[in-house]
């Protein structure tokens, strides 16, 4: 409930700023974007590790799929997800070189399906939400 | 050591030692990854040119090492609304006991514009040393608060900020029995200045003079005597280990953020104690040292040290006997905050009826 608020608080942003003939600097969009996909980030990283990926490897994925995210981002991210039973990892010797490799764990397999469905609301609420105002105006 | 090196160390040496290799061993790896596909894209062995773009694509180091820490404070959001209003409330204290020092220096002393502007001087590196010493002492007390806090609450079991919260707990949670945050916090720092004084700098109770009659209470380079005897000396061990309890109950109120009957016992029994000391004090020798031999004979007939010696021992007579009817006052209202907790405890859960 806290996100949809977070996203609609955002979107209401955006909304008032285009009302009101602001014109928003490159920095607050880049901002405003940078805080929506913050929401999406862990889905995302969850749908992609059904099958073992080091985390250069899953960057590439996820850059493939759309979503630009830098490591500075995405390691802390893996270990917090980790931390909290999300996922596993393990290191590897590839090419005389260590990888560390992560997979989604049991825990993390039951709670996919969970979010999938969440965003899938989120999504349906927002295409709802977005023709309401689509209407009115 | 090669630049990737220099850089995954200078990222690690920001890091707590406990994940430090894990995390460097894992940027290490993600930067040769990196280098490898840049090396593949050109065509060409990685070089050094190569290694400056993957790094500086990467960040800096501070940057890179803080995304993988939480957020840390020395005093933190809950604490610092009340730091604040101490550091300014021990700001103005100062600047208010600097400047009356300053008048009456300049009152007495400031016979010539030379010594004025001296004086003036003396009062701001005063005041800037005051004002220091006060605010890095309130600083230290913080951040010991915020740590015992974030600490207790991360590790110990059982603590408000592990349990899951009960509305139940709303009935422990009367109005008397909910912790005034300001005053308690309040009373750890001046109950640790008190330790810090007595302990550490018992001469600024002494009272100084110059052979020009001017007076002053503190530390300088007059001829000073101290105010207070050796008598009321011997009661600071007592003291000070009531003071220390006292801050021990105060951050456990602060932990649990309401008073329960264990709390309200633990503090009856300081005050019982406190009490004590006092009665002892009232009953005991002399509590100050100042008599008529304490001043050169040119000072001790003046009118002024005849008051000055009559009234002072009367004026902690007084002060002994307000903290006994004081201490004892807080007493009776613990106890009827007991009993009329019980009574509310009783009204939540309708058991009363």
């Amino acid at each position: 409930m806290a996100n949809y608020t977070i996203t609609l608080d955002i979107l209401y942003y955006i909304q008032y700023n285009v009302i009101n003939g602001d014109i928003m600097t490159n920095e607050s969009f880049d901002n405003v974007i940078l805080e929506l996909r913050r929401g999406v980030i862990v889905l995302a990283v969850l749908s992609q590790l059904s099958q073992e990926q080091y985390g250069y490897s899953l960057i590439n994925n996820l850059r493939e799929g759309g979503l630009d995210i830098d490591q500075g981002t995405l390691y802390p991210l893996l270990r917090r997800l980790e931390a909290q039973g999300l996922l596993q990892s393990n290191w590897r010797i590839e090419a005389d070189r260590p990888r560390r490799y992560y997979v989604i764990s049991k825990e993390g397999q039951t709670l996919l399906p969970q979010l999938k469905q969440e965003w899938n609301s989120i999504v349906t609420m927002m295409d709802k939400m977005l023709d309401m105002e689509r209407r009115v105006s | 050591m090669n630049l990737i090196d220099s850089y995954v160390s200078e990222v690690g040496r920001r890091l707590p030692s406990k994940t430090r290799a894990d995390i460097e061993a894992e940027i290490s790896s993600a930067l040769e990854d990196m280098l490898e596909e840049r090396s593949s894209k050109a065509g060409r062995l990685a070089d050094d040119d190569m290694v400056f773009e993957i790094l500086k694509e990467y960040g800096d180091p501070e940057k890179v090492a803080g995304s993988y820490l939480p957020e840390r404070y020395l005093i933190g959001p809950s604490l610092y609304p009340i730091f604040w209003t101490l550091v300014k409330v021990f700001l103005a204290i100062t600047l208010i006991v600097v400047l009356l020092g300053l008048g009456i220096n300049l009152g007495q002393s400031a016979h010539d514009l030379q010594t004025g502007l001296q004086i003036l001087g003396k009062a701001a590196i005063n005041l800037y040393t005051s004002a220091l010493t006060s605010l890095a002492t309130l600083v230290l007390i913080f951040a010991i608060i915020e740590w015992a806090l974030k600490n207790s609450g991360k590790k110990v079991e059982g603590l408000p900020l592990n349990k899951e919260w009960d509305p139940h707990s709303l009935t422990k949670i009367s109005p008397p029995n909910r912790i005034k945050l300001g005053e308690t916090i309040a009373e750890v720092v001046f109950t640790f200045f008190a330790i810090f004084l007595f302990n550490f700098y018992p001469q600024v109770f002494n009272l100084g003079y110059s052979t020009s009659g001017n007076w002053y209470i503190g530390t300088g380079n007059w001829i000073s005597v101290p105010i207070l005897s050796e008598a009321f000396f011997r009661f600071i061990p007592y003291l000070t280990l009531v003071w220390i309890l006292t801050i021990v109950l105060d951050i456990i109120l602060l932990q649990q953020g309401y008073w329960n009957t264990l709390t309200r016992i633990f503090s009856i029994t300081l005050k019982v104690i406190n009490i004590a000391i006092s009665a002892a004090m009232l009953a005991g020798p002399s509590l100050i040292a100042l008599t008529a031999s304490s001043f050169p004979s040119t000072l001790s007939n003046t009118q002024a040290i005849q008051i000055l010696l009559k009234i002072l021992p009367q004026i902690i007579r007084v002060g002994l006997w307000l903290s006994i009817l004081g201490n004892t006052i807080e007493i009776i209202k613990a106890f009827s905050s007991m009993i009329s907790n019980r009574q509310f405890a009783f009204t939540i859960t309708g058991k009363s009826s």
